[in-house]
């Protein structure tokens, strides 16, 4: 390992799809136990960034360091950067045909080939990290839409990821189910898990985040802390924008 | 008799394209000979040549002529049972030795395979009631009266497409039986058969009497043999020639179709 | 008479049973191969695997049969009449299980395939431990249709000189005349394998059923 403050590191990522630039130029330091907050409207790159980082999607140029390591370089295998970077998806994705408790452990025996026994006890304690330890055995079409994210997060977390990516965790649940799955991001947070999180949830923002990065037409606009984001915007886009997502923000909780 | 199928002359076209790979050094008759064992296609649905009885056993005219033909080879008969329009390509591709089933000599057949001398000829006869008093010399004169015929006969087909008897005059029954039974009434003026079982007919029946034998409805028939295989045919050949003199195939077409 | 009418009829249905159980999973191992290829093989491969699946889908079984046993067995390969029947069907089915299975393998989704590949499984693994276990259980309403067709076809082996359940009904028509009987007595057979066939994949469907409901 080389010695580097920092666990992932982008230098200059730039995606093109065809004709579109769906980010250019981007740089990135993760710091460890940091959780960064990625804000931004619709169709900015900013969850393309994440499945950049974690090599789902190949970046046109620049680099990726995980651990001080290039992991854009050529002949790094994949499939083990991916099993360090755990990634949590807007809709879910759980395996339709594992129960909860299946989807949490299949990662443990097939990709790190641990004993069916020792993976499901630490399939279990994960479960009951997001506190879902009773439902081990339903089948995801038998959970709530939070209660599946909340799997889908420990999946994750039995990787014992070095990272933890979220692709809008929330926005594709119910606004009463919104809470469990925040609080589990939360207690993360708490336990310094490294995290980068695209969101709308201004409100899990400006609490739980250590740095705010606010991306437009995919660029960076502005980053910092919440204080300085939320209370000193620098850039009228940002000031425009937090305008606009509180506004939308109040309405949802006057429902 | 029956048609060749089309796909025998798709088989032709590629095998000549894939050409075989040549024999070894043995012949063919020694190979068989060698084996003990001729196989020996034929398509048993074709009663009283060659079917198969209530228990499944293989029976029939072909069936018990070419039993005798390999006893006096010295070998014994795999059958094969195929379906008619197979066994052409099965002979020609050797996947058979040879095959027995009712098959007429044709021209496009024998561009593909050989035939043995015929073992049978079957003939036609014209069956009238004795009081009959119409004039039958030739065998167009039927077409002037009313026929019988059993459906689905080499006779029935000869009536329809080579004769072109007019419909309205053409009776089809399933048994050869009710069909004399109505010539005897006078329901039909003619009846037309193979000439063995039209022979028995009169005879059992009683009141009718034949007025023209020949062949009409199908030609001799022939076992199909391997193209340019001289030695099976010869010996094949052979075998007929001392079963016709010693009266054996008489005796069989007796058994087989004097019913 | 009847009693060993039908017996000789029914003596057929070991080579039926024989001919689908060869020809069927030969089709479907084939067949998964070409849907995988189909789905994740590329641009080039997946357009080999197309092809192959429209001629084979095009091609009259019985003139596999007669390629495959008459012209190509003995010089390519040596083949009974039996294998070459079962091996031609296998081969036309396995194009049709192809389209049922790339069909079942594209319902599952993408996403299935992101979510294994974010926790580093291969595209083996994912493939063999994510999508083929819930493109299986899509596939098996179809695949039962499949299974019916292809006990059916079966009887085409008949055309190479194996004897199965509709040859001996052709063959005992002729005999005695009674095809209504005999024929009759062949669909009965077929009926009963083809229920049991698709009673028994129903079975199959019902256990291996994902619940739906909120528990």
């Amino acid at each position: 390992m080389i010695d580097t403050p920092y666990i992932l590191q982008a230098k200059n990522l730039t995606k093109i799809y065809g004709e579109n630039v769906i980010f250019k130029d981007i740089s990135l330091d993760v710091h460890k136990g940091e959780t960064i907050v990625i804000i931004g409207p619709s169709g900015t790159g900013k969850s393309t960034l994440l499945r950049c980082l974690n090599l789902l999607t190949p970046v046109n140029s620049g680099q990726i360091f995980l651990e001080g390591e290039e992991i854009t370089a050529h002949g790094v295998d994949h499939d083990q950067v991916r099993q360090k970077i755990g990634m949590v998806f807007q809709n879910f994705l759980l395996f339709n045909h594992l129960t909860a408790l299946g989807n949490v452990m299949i990662g443990l025996t097939k990709v790190k080939k641990m004993p069916p026994e020792k993976a499901k006890q630490k399939a279990l304690h994960e479960l009951e990290r997001v506190g879902l330890a009773d439902r081990a055995h339903h089948y995801p079409a038998q959970l709530s839409g939070g209660q599946q994210q909340r799997v889908a997060i420990a999946r994750a977390l039995a990787m014992d990821p070095l990272v933890m990516l979220f692709d809008e965790p929330t926005s594709a649940l119910d606004p009463e189910l919104i809470g469990e799955v925040l609080g589990v991001m939360e207690q993360l947070a708490h336990e310094h898990m490294t995290m980068l999180v695209v969101t709308h949830e201004m409100g899990f923002a400006r609490e739980v985040a250590d740095r705010i990065i606010f991306m437009e037409k995919g660029s960076i606009v502005e980053q910092g802390s919440p204080e300085d984001l939320f209370e000193r915007p620098q850039h009228a886009r940002t000031r425009e924008f937090l305008g606009k997502i509180s506004e939308l923000y109040g309405k949802k909780e006057k429902k | 008799m029956k048609k060749v199928n089309w796909l025998i002359s798709l088989l032709v076209l590629v095998s000549l394209l894939l050409t075989a790979c040549g024999g070894g050094a043995q012949s063919h008759l020694d190979k068989i000979k060698q084996a003990g064992v001729i196989k020996v296609g034929t398509s048993a649905d074709y009663p009283p040549f060659e079917y198969v009885d209530e228990s499944g056993n293989k029976t029939g005219f072909d069936i018990e002529l070419m039993e005798e033909i390999a006893k006096r080879m010295g070998v014994k008969v795999e059958w094969v049972d195929m379906p008619f329009d197979s066994l052409i390509a099965g002979v020609q591709e050797g996947k058979i030795d040879c095959s027995i089933s009712a098959f007429n000599y044709t021209e496009e057949r024998d561009k593909v395979v050989d035939f043995s001398e015929a073992y049978y000829t079957a003939e036609d006869a014209f069956l009238v009631a004795e009081t009959f008093t119409g004039n039958i010399t030739k065998p167009e004169d039927v077409a002037q009266y009313k026929v019988g015929v059993q459906s689905g006969t080499t006779q029935d087909d000869w009536l329809t497409n080579v004769l072109k008897i007019p419909e309205q005059n053409l009776s089809r029954y399933d048994r050869a039986d009710q069909a004399a039974l109505d010539l005897k009434s006078g329901r039909i003026d003619v009846m037309m058969a193979d000439a063995i079982p039209a022979k028995a007919l009169a005879q059992k029946i009683g009141g009718l009497k034949i007025v023209y034998t020949g062949v009409l409805s199908s030609g001799p028939m022939n076992i199909v043999l391997p193209e340019g295989d001289t030695e099976l045919a010869k010996a094949i050949n052979d075998i007929l020639k001392q079963l016709k003199q010693e009266g054996f195939i008489d005796q069989l077409a007796q058994k087989y179709f004097a019913e | 008479m009847v009693n060993q009418f039908f017996s000789y009829i029914f003596q057929g249905t070991s080579v039926t049973v024989a001919v689908t159980l060869v020809a069927l999973p030969l089709g479907l191992i084939l067949g998964l191969l070409l849907a995988l290829l189909y789905n994740y093989g590329g641009f080039w491969v997946s357009r080999l695997a197309a092809a192959y699946s429209l001629i084979m889908r095009g091609v009259p079984p019985i003139a596999l049969l007669f390629i495959l046993y008459f012209l190509l067995s003995g010089r390519l390969i040596n083949l009974t009449p039996f294998w070459a029947g079962s091996i031609s069907l296998g081969i036309i089915s396995s194009a049709y299980q192809m389209e049922i299975l790339r069909g079942a393998l594209q319902a599952v989704g993408e996403g299935q395939m992101t979510a294994a590949r974010a926790i580093g499984m291969s595209r083996l693994q994912a493939i063999r431990y994510i999508i083929i276990p819930q493109a299986i259980r899509l596939a098996i309403p179809p695949w039962s249709n499949e299974a019916s067709i292809v006990l059916k076809d079966s009887s085409l082996v008949y055309a190479i000189g194996v004897p199965e359940i509709l040859r001996r009904a052709q063959q005992l028509s002729a005999t005695t005349q009674q095809p209504f009987l005999a024929f009759g007595a062949a669909a009965l057979i077929y009926f009963v394998l083809v229920f049991l066939v698709n009673r028994g994949l129903d079975l199959l469907a019902e256990k291996t059923k994902l619940p739906t409901s909120m528990a």
